[in-house]
This record gives structure tokens, sequence and C-alpha cells, in this order.
């Protein structure tokens, strides 16, 4: 019957049926080439035949678009394992047979050839351990903030304004994270989204004392909703009613026993003396904050507390007060936005129209003057724009992961050549295993399960590395990283993956190569022992390149460095203790200066004693003003008459500060970058106006001193002035002792008359070359990292070039011999070794010198207005020290090639 | 051969190309079992059992000659060889023994 029913269907398509079928089938020829692609040829037909007469007969029942849709599917259904498989199965079915083989052969091989083994794991597993110390840091990088309940209703808001400092056409703006003390609880009244707000000010210091425990501490002010918004869980407290009252702290477990040991702290409480003494009580226990947040506290403290509070609140002009807001769930940030903006307009338009008219710079009309923008709490840590404490920028991981990647690349062009030029040995391995009837997939199956045994022993070499330098990792990167449990095991399969690719990216040619070889010319002997495996030399080039290229970008970040630690910085920065008077900003300050000036005196090992507002890299105070209609700007320092001498500053012209004279609190010492910036001619006859004082001229100016580096090199001269104008300036807060040539004793002088004079006062302080110093920690900090990476491509390039030249030297053992005999000398064959590996290392260096400075200019250098001038030495240099570090590497082969006694490798033929 | 056994849709596509004789190929099965058990079956799925079959010697195939239809392709005919018909006769009578066993209801008349 249904015979009879299928031959009235192939009646029924009839030869126009077979046209229609053609035009169909245009626009299915993709599935049935991707059919013919997967299928065994000898199935294909059959199984083609099959769809199209289902084809055919789908179109006739259900047209043609429904049909073509069916037979999409039915070839996707045709897409299995008894499909696909089919025409392998016969040498699946040997290979796994032939697995206790391989391995053998493999674990032969590496034992027969240690060395060359030792050279591929050695540079697989270091290139391995980066690889995952990469994965690692990008993975800490990704977590941050993460651990927030609320993290994605969380935002902080960020200012977006004109920037009057910078005059860039194309980005007018400047983002900053610190905003407005009273908009966050206008934002919590006003808007109807915001559901909670904090603001977080953080780094302040204060003095704690309890009981005879005195420290300054770093506190962090913020708002009741502090504690529900953010995920750091109260230990000891209710985050309900914690910070009722404005007299309370929150403190992390380690301050509770630092200051109460055992006891119980909550009740306690404790003095805090921020301007003025107040008494505090301990109301709650937080956890410190883990290394992956954004936001660090040791101390919680109510913002009332803080400084000018009450007049912050209503004044809209001062930034400096980060904050967060939580908004509902499903708010719409569109709205959020337009909302902020009649913020703005409510209370500060008035503010800022003022602003626009009284600027100098002109503002172009369509530039608004105040936007708020908002970042969702998890991005806030990549988001480089904005700064922040610990904001980080995308593009180290980048570099981070280039450097991994130019290690792993060097270490598998290694394996590469290696086994090219060690494939002569098993040419007649393959020639008998190809004559007993391996197919070449079963000999590409073979040298691939070789390289991936190789890199599975990196990859676990590789990870024990990883442990070993966990640590000094986590201290490169300034970050803390710990290995757990779950995190190893993640890493280990990451590691897994990278290891398959690599073991299969490194291993796919030298199979591919090796399992070419033709039997019948192998097994007849008709090679001679040299193999020309020309793809070795282009890999050795770019090895070397890759080497050559962190060798001159290490060296010029290393010059940097050593220029700009230097340097001279036009002060001496040597013997010097910074300590904060602790005493605030006010006239207490002074007198704290002048009372252990005074006292100093009787003291040999105190040379002199300054006071300043604030040392190098210690923050900043700068001033924008109006002179003649003209925008200007300094840095000022509070000075008094030591400080010129204390910081060995010269004096360039006119005097030093008098403390004789009494007008000189309203007179100024300016840089020679503010005369220039002034024009003026003699400076000594001019008055500087940059209090906009309308009455009289302004200051007087009685000295210049020559420019010194009061910034970081980072940044150029720029005009400052020196002043003991007390009421404009402030106060003298930090001291400046220079202590005599014995550091230590001078040390110890300064911190028993501190104890000495105020007991109740803590002794911080620091040495004022190191504060300079810290200013380039993370130069630093990168100069290890690519000094480390440098030397370990070194270390791999030239053990692979170590190997190479070796196997070149065993290749041409027999044309030593026979150039020995007729008479070449030592020198002749060393030349005739070394030759094509200084060739190949000079083309090389040829290669990476542009890219290494294009590298070095674009990324490094520009951060510096202080450059160590880039010059053809360091080229020079690096490229000498390569050369011969490669020379060094290829002679031992080549001396010991041609101290050979010729009879012995000829006595053979 | 004893020791082969065959899974139940390998037993099913055996006896349709049994039956089929020499139209027994891939569309031909899926429609026959349609027809007569009411089976909608997977194109792919019986040809990978023929597959198996012929792997295990129950079925021998070859391209049938080229039509007209099917965009010119042939068939894969596949023909039940002797040990595929013993195959499935053991499979009957192993399985009418056993029906035999089993205690055979009776109707109740009230």
């Amino acid at each position: 019957m249904y015979r009879k029913k299928l031959l009235v269907t192939c009646f029924r398509l009839p030869v126009t049926g077979n046209r229609k079928l053609i035009t169909h089938m245009k626009e299915n020829r993709l599935s049935l080439r991707f059919l013919r692609w997967f299928c065994p040829p000898a199935l294909y037909e059959g199984i083609e035949g099959d769809l199209l007469e289902q084809y055919e007969y789908d179109v006739e029942q259900v047209g043609a678009q429904k049909a073509n849709r069916r037979l999409v599917w039915n070839v996707l259904k045709f897409f299995r394992p008894g499909i696909f498989l089919r025409n392998r199965f016969s040498n699946q079915l040997i290979n796994t047979m032939m697995w206790g083989n391989y391995m053998k052969v493999a674990a032969r091989n590496i034992q027969k050839r240690k060395f060359y083994s030792f050279i591929n794991a050695f540079g697989l597993s270091i290139g391995l351990a980066f690889c995952m110390l990469i994965t690692l840091y990008i993975q800490d990088e990704k977590e941050f903030d993460q651990f927030h309940a609320n993290k994605n209703q969380v935002y902080r808001i960020e200012e977006k304004s004109f920037d009057t400092w910078r005059h860039d056409a194309a980005d007018p703006y400047r983002k900053s994270a610190w905003i407005q003390t009273g908009l966050a609880p206008t934002l919590k009244e006003e808007l109807p989204e915001v559901a909670a707000a904090t603001r977080f000010n953080e780094g302040n210091r204060v003095i704690f004392r309890y009981g005879d425990k005195v420290f300054t501490e770093s506190v962090a002010y913020v708002d009741k909703d502090f504690f529900t918004m953010f995920s750091f869980p109260l230990l000891q407290g209710s985050a309900e009613r914690i910070f009722m009252d404005k007299l309370e702290v929150v403190i992390t477990p380690a301050i509770a026993t630092k200051y109460f040991g055992d006891e119980d702290p909550i009740g306690k409480t404790i003095e805090i003396d921020n301007n003025g003494k107040q008494s505090f009580t301990v109301t709650g226990i937080i956890e410190a904050p883990p290394a992956q947040s954004s936001l660090t506290y040791a101390i919680l403290l109510p913002q009332e507390n803080r400084n000018y509070y009450e007049r912050n609140m209503t004044n809209w002009g001062n930034f400096g007060t980060p904050t967060f807001v939580q908004l509902r769930a499903n708010s719409d940030l569109a709205a959020f936005k337009t909302n902020l903006d009649k913020v703005i307009d409510k209370h500060m338009s008035a503010m800022l129209e003022r602003w626009r008219k009284e600027t100098t710079v002109p503002i172009p009309p369509d530039v608004k003057m105040l936007e708020y923008e908002f970042t969702v709490l998890p991005q806030i840590h990549l988001k480089k724009e904005v700064s922040w404490e610990k904001v980080s920028d995308p593009q180290y991981a980048f570099i981070l992961g280039g450097i991994a990647l130019l290690i792993m690349l060097i270490a598998c062009i290694n394996y590469i050549s290696l086994s090219l030029t060690t494939s002569a040995a098993r040419r007649v391995e393959v020639g008998v295993r190809k004559v007993v009837g391996a197919q070449r997939n079963q000999l590409l199956y073979q040298f691939s399960f070789e390289s991936l045994l190789l890199a599975m022993s990196s990859l676990v070499i590789g990870f024990g590395l990883v442990v070993l330098f966990l640590s000094s990792f986590n201290e490169f990167t300034n970050k803390a990283i710990e290995l757990t449990l779950p995190k190893a095991f993640q890493l280990l399969s990451i590691g897994l993956a990278f290891t398959l690719i690599t073991g299969l990216l490194a291993g796919s040619y030298p199979s591919w190569f090796l399992s070419r070889f033709k039997p019948a010319l192998v097994l007849k002997g008709g090679f001679t022992s040299r193999l020309q495996a020309g793809f070795t030399k282009p890999l050795v080039v770019l090895q070397f390149a890759l080497s050559a290229f962190l060798i001159i970008c290490s060296v010029m970040m290393f010059r940097q460095m050593r220029f700009i630690t230097t340097k001279d910085l036009g002060y001496n920065k040597e013997q010097i203790l910074v300590i904060p008077t602790q005493a605030g900003w006010t006239e207490e300050s002074d007198r704290v200066v002048e009372q252990f000036r005074t006292r100093a005196q009787q003291e040999s090992q105190i040379v002199s004693v300054s006071g300043t507002s604030s040392s190098f890299s210690q923050g900043y105070s700068r001033y924008g003003f109006k002179v003649k209609g003209e925008q200007k700007s300094a840095y000022v320092y509070a000075a008094d008459p030591n400080y010129i001498p204390t910081l060995g500053i010269q004096l360039l012209e006119g005097r030093n500060f008098d403390p004789a004279i009494a007008a000189d609190s309203d007179v100024v010492i300016v840089n020679e970058a503010l005369v220039k910036d002034m024009k003026w001619t003699d400076p000594l006859n001019e008055y500087y106006n940059w209090r906009e004082d309308s009455v009289g001229m302004g200051s007087r100016v009685i000295g210049v001193v020559k420019d010194y580096h009061f910034l970081s090199l980072e940044q150029n001269f720029e005009p400052m002035f020196l002043s003991m104008d007390k009421n404009n300036v402030g106060y003298l807060t930090t001291l400046l002792v220079k202590v005599g040539a014995d550091v230590t004793a001078g040390l110890d002088r300064v911190k028993s008359i501190w104890k000495e004079l105020y007991p109740d006062k803590p002794f911080d302080y620091t040495f004022l070359d190191e504060d300079v110093a810290k200013q380039y920690a993370s130069y630093k900090r990168w100069m290890s990292i690519m000094g480390l990476a440098t030397g370990f491509a070194i270390l791999i390039s030239c053990l692979g070039l170590f190997g190479l030249a070796g196997i070149n030297a065993v290749n041409r053992t027999k044309e030593i011999g026979i150039r020995k005999v007729m008479g070449a000398d030592m020198q002749t064959i060393f030349i005739l070794l070394n030759k094509q590996f200084i060739v190949l290392a000079v083309l090389a260096f040829a290669m990476a010198a542009p890219l290494s400075w294009w590298f070095i200019t674009k990324w490094y250098m520009k951060d510096f207005t202080f450059q160590v001038p880039l010059s053809w030495d360091l080229f020079a240099l690096s490229m000498g020290a390569g050369l011969l570090l490669a020379l060094a590497t290829v002679s031992y082969h080549a001396i010991k090639a041609a101290l050979i006694n010729p009879a012995e490798t000829l006595k053979y033929e | 051969m004893s020791k082969e056994f065959l899974g139940e849709f390998e037993e099913l596509v055996l006896t349709m190309a049994g039956i089929l004789q020499e139209e027994a190929y891939g569309n031909a099965i899926v429609s026959e079992i349609k027809q007569r058990v009411g089976r909608d079956v997977n194109l792919s799925a019986v040809h990978v059992t023929l597959y198996r079959l012929e792997d295990k010697g129950f079925v021998k195939s070859k391209m049938g000659g080229a039509t007209n239809q099917r965009g010119g392709r042939r068939k894969r005919i596949f023909t039940v060889t002797n040990a595929g018909l013993a195959m499935l006769r053991n499979m009957k009578e192993a399985r009418m023994d056993l029906w035999k066993l089993i205690p055979q209801l009776k109707m109740v008349i009230v």
C-alpha cells in the first residue's frame, strides 16, 4: 500500500516539480553545504537524496516556506555523532589502542632530550604562571565592589563642570566625585526615587585619646544610611539605631583592640580632637572593608562632626563631599538625571550664572556650568576619569595581559623551533610508523599528544609558581589577592584552557611538519643529517624582537626612574623630618612651630626648624584670581623665615622673610615661573595682587627663588609664591625639621623633645625624601613588573637560543671536522657558527627599536613633563647588551664544537 | 551472533527493511513506520540505526539507480541479510516462548 502511494507521489512530482525544487534549493544551499561538510562522503548521496525527497513532499503538502524550514531542521538533526564521526570510526579504534605506545614514546623522548624538554617546560610553565597571575588580576578587578547586596541601586554622584584650569576645547569638562555637602540631604528630601543617601569623606586625620593611648587616626565621615546602603557587616550595634546622635563613633575590630584591648568597646567613650576636643560614644563595631572595596575606612563618624559643617551645608559653591545615593528599585535613570538638573536649577542657578559672568575664561554658551552624573557602584573602580582612592586604569590589565602574552609567545616559539630542529631524530620513527600503517592523522594526534603532555606538566609547575609568587605579585600590583580553594580550582581550570590552547598551538606546526615526511625518502636514507627547517629563522627573529622590545622598554623605564630619583629638585630633601603640628588649622599650630624651634635651638643634632602649610606631595593650595582682567593662578605655601634656608632653596633676587620686619607678613616671595607668567621684568618692584584687593596694590614682591620641584616631576614648574600672611594663606601646620648627618640620633632627639613638649599629642613623622619618592611608587611598581617580565623573557629566549645553537653545532659537526682538517683555526669556526645568530639578533633589534620607541613615548613618557632624553645610546646599549647575551649563549656550543678533535667526528665515516 | 542484541528501535527498523524489500531506504522506512505503527520517527535516527545494523552485519546496502526525482540523487537501498533474518526470527521465537509462559486470561461471562 505504501509502495503504491509512493509511486503516486513520485509521479505527482514531474519535471516541473524538479525545477521548482532547484529554485527553492538555492535558499537551502547553505544547509546542504553544511551537510556535505560534516557528512562522510560515502553516506552523503543517500542522505541528501532522502532529505530532498522529504523536501519535495513537504513542498507539496505544506508549502515551500515551511518545507525549507523543515529541511534545515532535518539537516541539523543529522548533525549527530552517529553520522559525522562515522568515517573516523576506524581511526579512533586504533588510536585508543595506541595511547599506551604514544605515552611510552613521549616519555622516552622527554628523557632522551632532557635539556630540551627542560627548556620547553621551563618556558611554558613561566608563561602559564604569568597568564594565571594576570587572570587573577583581571578577576580581582572585576570582583571589585561586587559584594554589596544593593550594588546595582547604589550610585555615586559626580560633578561635571567646565574646567577653568585646563583649556581643552575637545573636552572642556572636569569630572569629580567631590560635590557639595548639602546635596545628599537635599536629594533624599526632594527626589522621590532616592531611597537613601550617604556622604563619605575618608582620610581626615584626627587625634584619638583613650586613657594613655594617643594616636592620630584617619576617620571617615558618613551618614546614617551608610550602614543600610552598603553591605559592610555590623558586628555589634544595630543599623537602625546607630548615629542617632552626633557624638557617636563606629569602629572596626582592629581599632577596638588597639584602644580597648579585650574590654567590650560598646558604650565606651573616647576623646576625639578635631579642632577641639569632644567625647564620643562607641555604638557599633563594623567589619573592616575587604580588599576589593572602593570604600575604605577604619573609623566612622557622623558627617555633622566635620569642620565648618554648618557653613558648608548652605554653601553650594564648596565641592568637597563624595556622595552616594540608593535609588528605589526600577527607577528610571533618565528621569533621575532630569531631576538632578532640576535640583541644580532650584538651588544653584543664581550662583552658576554669577560664576559664568565672573569668569574671564570665556565659557561657551552651550556648556553647562554644572551637571551631575552618576556611576553605579561596581563601575566606580574602573572609571579612571573620576579620581578616587582605589580607582584603577583598565589599561593596566591590558598591559599586564600583553606582557603575559609576549612571554607565552616566546615560550611557544622555543617549543616550535626546538621541535623542528630536533625533528631529524624522529624522522625514522615517522617513516617506520607510516610503513607499518599509520595514517597522517594518527601521527598528528601523536605529536599533538606529546606537546599536550609537555604543556600539562608545565601547567603543574606553573601553578606551583603562581602559589609561590602570589605574594610578590600582590606587592607589585598593589593588590591583596588570596588563593582560596574554590579560586584555586577556578584558576586551575582556566590554566587548563590556556594549556590546551598553547599546547595545540605550539604543537600544531611541528606535528604537521613531522607527519609530512615521506616514508620512502626517509627510510632510504637519502637525507643528510642536516635539516632545513626554514621556518625557524623568522621565529627566532620574532622571539628576539620581542625580547629586545622588552629590554628597551625596561631600560627606558629604569633610566627615567633613575632620572627622577636623582634629579636635583632645586631644594635639599635629605635629612628633613616632616611632622604635623597636630594642632589643627589654628594659630596654635604657629605657636607649636615657634615653641619647637626655641626648644631645638639648644640641640646640636637639630640643624634648623621651619614651618609650612603643607609639605611636598602632601597636598597643596592653589589660588585662582584675576589680575588686570586676566585669569591667573598660583600655588601657595605658607612659610616662615627659616623655610628657604632649611630647604636650601636658592634665592635669585631680593631677600628672605625677616622676622624683625613687621610688614613682612604681607609680602611674597615668588618663583621664576610666576615672574614669567606675570611678564615682569623687574619683579622686586612689583606688587602681586593675588587677593584681588581693589584698594591696595597687593603684596609686595621681596624676593625671587629659583624654580624648584614642589610638584611631582610629572608636572612642569608652575607659578608659586611663599607668604607669611596668616589670615589668607593659613597657618604653619607642618614642621620641617632638618637634622644632622646622624639621622637616627637626630630622629631620637626630635622625638624626645616632642614628648617633652606635647606629651598628649601623637608624634607622626615622615622623611621628606621618602614622601617625594612615594609620588613615583606606581611607576616604580611598573618598572619592577616590566623588569621581571624582561628578565624572564630574556631567560626563556636565551635558553631557546642555546638549544638551537646546540643543535646547529651538532648538525655541522662533520663540516667542522673537515674544515679543521683542512686547516681552519678556531676563530674561523667560531665566526662560522655564530654569524647567523648575530645577523638574526641585529635584524630583531632593528624591528624592535621603532616599536619600543613608539610604545615608550606613547604610553610611558607622556606622563612626565621632565623626561630623560631618548637618545641613540639607549638603543645602542640595549642592542649591545642583547647581542652580547646572545653571543655568550651561542658561544658555548661554538667553542665546544670548535674544540672537538676532528678525528673523533670523522672516524665513523 | 547470538550474543548480539537488538534494541527495540533497531528491531523495528530491521523489520521494516524486511517488509519493504528493494524499496527499503531511509524515507520509505520512516513513512512505513508512520503508516503501520503510527509512530513519528526521525529520519536521521533511522539512518544512524541502519548504519549501525550494517556494522553489525544485519543489513547490507547498495546504491540504487539514479532517477529524476530527489534532485537526481540515488537511494541507498538496504537489504536484510541472512544474519538479520535469523536475528529477527530468534527474537520473535524467544518472545513467543516467553508469551506462552504467561497464564492466559479467561473471559468471564456473567
